[in-house]
This record gives C-alpha cells, structure tokens and sequence, in this order.
C-alpha cells in the first residue's frame, strides 16, 4: 500500500473543501436511493463530520494501535442509524468515485490501494459492530412526564422499554421523530432507578430544531430513541473523599444523578453542590433539590446568579462564589457546564490547590455550530 | 378419415392435441380389414415431422434463457450514475441546505429577540414594582416618623401600604405571567417558520397569525444556555447525524 501516494490524493479532494463531500454523498444517493432516508433533510453538518473522520483514517492510517480503537467505536456507534454491513460495500464504491473525480493522475494502483485500504476499515467496523451486537442499536424510550420548568427548559420523564444501563455522570444520544435523524447529546439526571425512568433536562437553545421540539412539541406518550450511554464525566469508584460539584446552567443534570447516586448507594460522604445560573429566574430544578437537600443532611445546594442584582441568590459566576466558601483542596471535583464557566471554574480550583488527577470537567456546548455564516457559534 | 389426418389446412399449423383425438381412419375394404395403410403413415410422420420442431424449438429456447439469465446477473449493480446526475442532485441538496440553514436562522433571530424582550421588560417591570415600593416605605416612614398622629392612624396607613405592597407585588406577578404567554406566543410563531422548512414534523392546525413585535429591547445574551454535550471532537466525528447549519452555503 503506497501510503504517501493515497494521501497525496486524499489531500486533493479535501482541498476542494465541500465539493468532495457533496459528489460522495450525491453519487452514494444515486447509486443507493435507499440509503437516503439513513440521513437528514440538511446535510450540510454531515458532509463536515464525513471528510473529517475519513481525513482521520487517512492521517493515522500507518498507526494502527491508534486507529483500530476509533473505527471500532465507530462501527458500534454506527448501529443507531441503522447501518448494515451491505450499506459498507455501497460507501466504498462511491468514495472511490469520489476520489477518482477529484484527481487527473487517478491510476489502477491508487484504486487497488483504496480498495484495499477502504476494505480492511469496513471490515474492522463491521466487525466491532456485530461484536456490540447483543446489545441494541438503539432504545426506543416513551415520554412518561413533560414538565416546562422556565420559559425554555423542560424536564423530561422517559421510560426505556427494555433496560437501559448507565453510570452516573455519563451521556446518551436521542432522537425524536420529529426531528429526524438528528442526534443530539444530553445527560440523565438521575442515577439508575429501579423503573428505569431516566430524567432529562432540556433547554430549547435559540434555532435549535432538536432541543425546542424537546421542550415545546414533545409530550408524553411520544417516544424517543436513546443511542447507548457514553462516558465522559464519572465518580472514582474507589474514592469515598467528600464531593464538590459545580454545574453552570444545564450542566446540573449530570451532578445531579451524582449526588442521587450517593443518596441511592453511597459511599457516606459530604457533597457540596455549587450551581450557577445568569438570572434566578433560571433555576429550574430549586424544588427537587430542595427535597434532595431536606432528605439528605450531607447534601449542601449553594445557587449562583451573574446577572441578576436583585436576587437575594450569591452574586457572581459559580466559580466564584465556590472559592468564597471551602477550603476545597481535599475534595473529588466534578465540573459540568458551558465552556468558559468550565475553563473559569477549573483554573479557579487549581489554582486553590485541587489536584488535577481529582478533578473531572466536561463542557456543555451546542452540539453544533448556530446557523451563521462563518459558522461561529452565535448564542 | 376427417379432420387432421389429410387436411391440407391443419398442416399449415402444425398438430394439435385436438387433431390427434379428433382422427378417424377410413375402414379399407372387406378384403383388408384395418385402416388404409397410407393415412397412417402420413400421419405418424407428420408427428415425428412436429416432435422435432418441438424439439428444436425448446433447445432455442433454453439457451435464450440462459442468455438472458446471465446478462441479468452481470447487470446487478447499476451502472454508476452520470457525472450531470451528480450535479443536479449535488445543487438540489445545497439548495435545500441553504433553505433549512435560513429557516434555523430566522428562528434563532426571533426567538433570541423575543427572549431578549421578554427579559427586558419583566426586568423593568421588577425595577419599577421595587421603587414603587420603596417610595411606598419612604412615605410611610414619614407619616410614622416624626409627625405625631392619632393613635390608630399610622395603624392604618401602614395596613394600607402593606395593600399596597400586596397589590403590586401580585401585579408584577401578572404582568410576568402575560409577558410569559406572549413570548409564547412569539415562539410558537418560530416554530410554525421551522416547521415550513420541515413541514411533516409539525401537527397539523392552522398556524397563529404573526405577533407583533417591537424589537426594540436589546437584552444581553444568554450566558448559560447550552443545553446539550458537548460532542467529542475526534472519535464522533461521524458519529451522529445532526443537521449542520448551512455555514457553506454557496450562493
């Protein structure tokens, strides 16, 4: 395999920016209509993700310890959109198209080098993906509660209909039929309940199609499908240290399900719960966790808000106002929250002295850039 | 003998069943009792005659067949579709990005106006309840303060102002609630814009006439108002489908 030579050519197409991403998908449609319905009405997001991934295979495709991994969690993660190993063979031929359009020195070797290549990537996640396969490919879930809590944010009750096992602190993808095809991230708040029944928090962000149909048009009754659980932010299971836990905004809904899952199987331990919102107005879960707070004598809520001065809440970003109460240096930190409060709140403790290894974040962002021109996340 | 057995006409289309049961041979004479010799020989080879037709049609036609058969398993894959059917679908898919990339735009517009209005005004009607109320006291202060008065007289100016107090806080409250439906009622209005770019995902039902709108208020921007994970960068790449706002539109 001439590895220089299929870069060379790889660079070519990617050079012309959409163009290539756009000819591979128009050829794969034409070839195989069916494939179509796979997909959602704009492409454009999609056709980004496609080069990129495939830009990574071809990057690290003289490193295989690194790249075996990735296309194995992508075969798994493939399942939820109904991918079969029949839709492979279909890919390959068009992305040969592709890269044969796109370059006038196309030779026999360079198309044998991409088959061969091209084959030995679907095999390994086709293989990963039937390895996954006693597991489902998705969840359908139904809607058991809706409840708006804000003029923007709702809190969602789903029941899945076969179990659905998680962690604390980790992620799922969703699907709604109403917004087809659009997998969007969000994070139980609840530690595993023996119903099953996992809580949602949803805002609706400005232009969102996913998340305002989640709070204005979902209802209960309507189902969702759940992609599996992925792990981000988790709990040292050998720890039993006392907790911090600092959410801004949406952020709450993974340290929640912390703090229910101390409460449901311990170990014993203190946990202080910092959340931060821009307005009091904003707090949209004040009624549980006050209970969780009553229930719990180890529990502590302290609410922030930036931009509300007539609120009788602590003033100042949430990373503030932790480092006015503490000290904190002998805590497990957990941090969820959009990016600059996670950046703020982060450096804020470790410059307090909190150990990195003890502290895990993770940011909340728009799973996507907002519909400007340039891209640029507008919110 | 009638029928097929010498009719010039029946030769012409060859022997059918029908023509073989129908036939009747001529009694020979009382010298030789049977049938006429010859009709039977004419007979037995013009079926022989027609056996091999048949014969030699089927081997024809099982070879056509088998032409056919493996012309059809050669073509099993579609030929690769034109360069100009490329195109056309590639520009229908751009422009329908671009459309649905402008309808989440104009959402995004009017609902972050709409929030922005909607906060200005309850944070001006908070303002005003609250220095309303704080003349309220100042007033009070002064009638209790250093004017003697009746005995029960600041009694009941300071119930009074209580009411006061109780009717503005409950008229703030209902101005927030009417401020509340009528954001809704703008949102709602996206919503059905939204839905024009994907109009089977909305129910059914006549859309609300367009809200009026002064859009006047500038308000800040939402700070905290990421509701979703963020995705990993690398690994995800391809992982999900979302929609992708039309950032590269080309026209």
């Amino acid at each position: 395999m001439d590895v220089p030579a299929m870069r060379a050519n790889f660079a070519k197409a990617a050079a012309t920016g959409d163009e290539a991403p756009l000819y591979f998908y128009s050829h794969l449609f034409l070839s195989h209509p069916e494939v179509r319905a796979m997909f959602p009405v704009s492409m454009a997001h999609q056709r980004d993700r496609f080069f990129t991934a495939l830009g990574e295979v071809v990057t690290r495709v003289d490193d295989l310890d690194t790249l075996v991994p990735i296309l194995q969690q992508l075969g798994r993660d493939h399942r939820k959109f109904g991918t079969l190993a029949a839709h492979y063979p279909a890919a390959g031929a068009s992305l040969l198209a592709t890269l044969e359009h796109f370059d006038d020195e196309w030779s026999p070797e360079l198309a044998k080098d991409w088959t061969d290549a091209y084959t030995l990537v679907a095999e390994v996640m086709i293989a990963a993906a039937e390895e996954a396969a006693e597991q489902p490919a998705w969840w359908e879930a139904d809607v058991v509660g809706h409840e708006r809590r804000t003029i923007d944010v709702a809190v969602l009750r789903v029941r899945p209909r076969a179990r659905y096992d998680y962690l604390p602190g980790q992620s799922l993808s969703l699907e709604t039929d109403l917004r087809p095809r659009l997998w969007r991230y969000y994070s139980p708040a609840n530690a595993p309940r023996p119903d099953g029944v996992l809580d949602l928090h949803v805002k609706a962000r400005d232009g969102g199609p996913v998340s305002s149909a989640l709070v204005r048009r979902v209802g209960v009754g309507d189902v969702l499908r759940l992609g599996p659980p992925m792990g981000h932010l988790a709990l040292d299971p050998d720890s039993d240290r006392d907790l911090l836990l600092v959410a801004g905004g949406m952020g709450l809904a993974p340290l929640k399900a912390m703090v229910d899952q101390v409460a449901r199987h311990g170990p014993a331990r203190r946990v202080d719960l910092f959340v931060g919102f821009r307005t009091e107005d904003d707090v949209y879960d004040r009624t549980d966790l006050a209970r969780l707070q009553e229930e719990n004598p180890w529990l502590t809520v302290t609410y922030a808000v930036s931009e509300d001065k007539l609120s009788s809440l602590e003033q100042g970003d949430v990373g503030e106002v932790v480092l006015r109460h503490g000290p904190w240096t002998s805590r497990e930190v957990c941090v969820a929250g959009p990016a600059v409060m996670v950046e703020d709140t982060v450096g804020r403790l470790l410059q307090h002295g909190v150990p990195p290894r003890r502290m895990s974040s993770e940011v909340f962002a728009p799973s996507r850039p907002g519909p400007s021109v340039d891209g640029e996340v507008t919110e | 003998m009638s029928s097929a057995a010498n009719g010039s006409a029946s030769s012409d289309h060859g022997i059918r069943p029908a023509d073989l049961h129908d036939v009747r041979f001529t009694r020979a004479s009382m010298l030789h009792p049977g049938y006429v010799d010859s009709e039977v020989d004419r007979l037995l080879h013009r079926v022989a005659e027609e056996l091999g037709r048949h014969i030699a049609e089927k081997a024809e036609l099982r070879d056509r067949l088998r032409a056919l058969e493996a012309q059809v398993e050669g073509t099993v894959t579609p030929p690769p579709p034109s360069e100009q059917a490329v195109r056309i679908l590639a520009s229908a898919q751009q422009t329908a990005d671009n459309y649905v990339a402008e309808a989440e735009e104009f959402s995004r517009q009017m609902t972050s106006e709409a929030r922005a209005e909607y906060e200005g005004r309850v944070r001006e009607a908070r303002e005003n309840a609250g220095a309303i109320i704080q003349a309220a006291q100042e007033a009070a202060a002064r009638m209790t303060g250093p004017v003697p008065m009746g005995a029960d007289a600041p009694q009941r100016s300071v119930e009074e102002l209580e009411e006061q107090v109780a009717y503005l806080k409950a008229f703030g409250q209902a101005c927030r609630v009417q401020l509340r439906s009528y954001l809704e009622a703008l949102l709602s209005d996206v919503e059905n814009e939204w839905g024009r770019a994907d109009p089977a995902a909305l129910p059914s039902g006549p859309p609300r006439p367009p809200a009026q709108r002064s859009g006047s208020d500038g308000g800040a921007a939402a700070t905290f108002s990421d509701n979703s994970v963020a995705q990993p960068p690398s690994e995800d790449a391809d992982e999900d489908l979302p929609a992708a706002a039309g950032s590269r539109s080309s026209s």
